[in-house]
């Protein structure tokens, strides 16, 4: 058993949790509103995949050269926790990207279908009436911009 | 956006927002985020299938709901600018939507 305070640090697995840490911050563009959001998922996958690098190197270092390494179990216990932030953002990646297309929906130039829908008091409203002048807007609107969101279920 | 609603008013854009919510869940939306827009609610996801958005089972219990998608349509319901995420987390910005907006004549 070699002296826990002898030999050299083993410093992979802080780096990895580091990362691995910054992958799931990143998310923290979307609650800002921060510009670019469209290249957050790829840096956040980005900071997961290099996390994952030095996670490897760090058990591998911990587990197969015991003897050069100090701090052994403290090495992989940070490795492991460490795991469970980038595990997530690849997840996480893979998950908010499992979307149908939108091939077939109206594109740009193309008429869009006539609908009538209910609005937050349960009255009915068409796409007619909202390109119409309103109550609350005296002069007809020249575009409406229809927002299709997820939902709260 | 409701913050950027004036902005898109002076363009002549009205938004409208629409989902599988019914309109109680709406309409504690809009009172939470303090919504003065229209928010549809089309619990059976009809009109989200005409317009082919339709995520089937996208809910976490697997209830048909809208992929995100924004239309922007002018008064001869043409599309003129349209946007379609690739991922759930990637929004239209408020910014971009009001630059296709202000494009209209």
């Amino acid at each position: 058993m070699p002296d826990a305070n002898q030999g050299r640090s083993n410093t992979a697995p802080w780096w990895g949790l580091l990362f691995a840490l910054a992958s799931v911050g990143c998310n923290a563009a979307f609650f800002i509103n921060a510009p670019l959001q469209g290249m957050v998922p790829w840096l956040s996958l980005l900071f997961a995949a290099v996390a994952l690098v030095f996670l490897v190197m760090g058990l591998r270092l911990a587990i197969v050269h015991p003897k050069v390494y100090r701090r052994r179990v403290l090495s992989i216990i940070v490795a492991v926790i460490a795991l469970l932030p980038a595990g997530l953002t690849v997840f996480a990646f893979v998950g908010t990207r499992k979307l149908p297309n939108a091939d077939a929906a109206p594109q740009v130039g193309q008429k869009v279908p006539d609908f009538t829908l209910a609005d937050t008091s349960g009255k009915p409203v068409s796409l007619d009436q909202l390109l119409a002048a309103s109550t609350t807007q005296a002069q007809a609107p020249k575009a409406v911009l229809l927002i299709f969101y997820r939902g709260y279920w | 956006m409701e913050k950027h609603l004036a902005e898109f008013e002076a363009a002549g854009v009205r938004p409208v927002a629409i989902s599988v919510d019914p309109p109680d869940v709406s309409l504690n939306l809009a009172n939470k985020e303090g919504y003065t827009f229209p928010v549809l609610s089309d619990p059976d996801a009809a009109v989200i299938r005409r317009y082919h958005i339709l995520h089937p089972a996208g809910a976490p219990d697997e209830h048909d709901i809208a992929r995100p998608a924004e239309f922007l349509v002018d008064s001869s319901k043409i599309v003129r600018w349209a946007n379609f995420t690739e991922d759930i987390r990637v929004r239209a910005r408020a910014d971009e939507m009001l630059a296709a907006a202000r494009k209209l004549h």
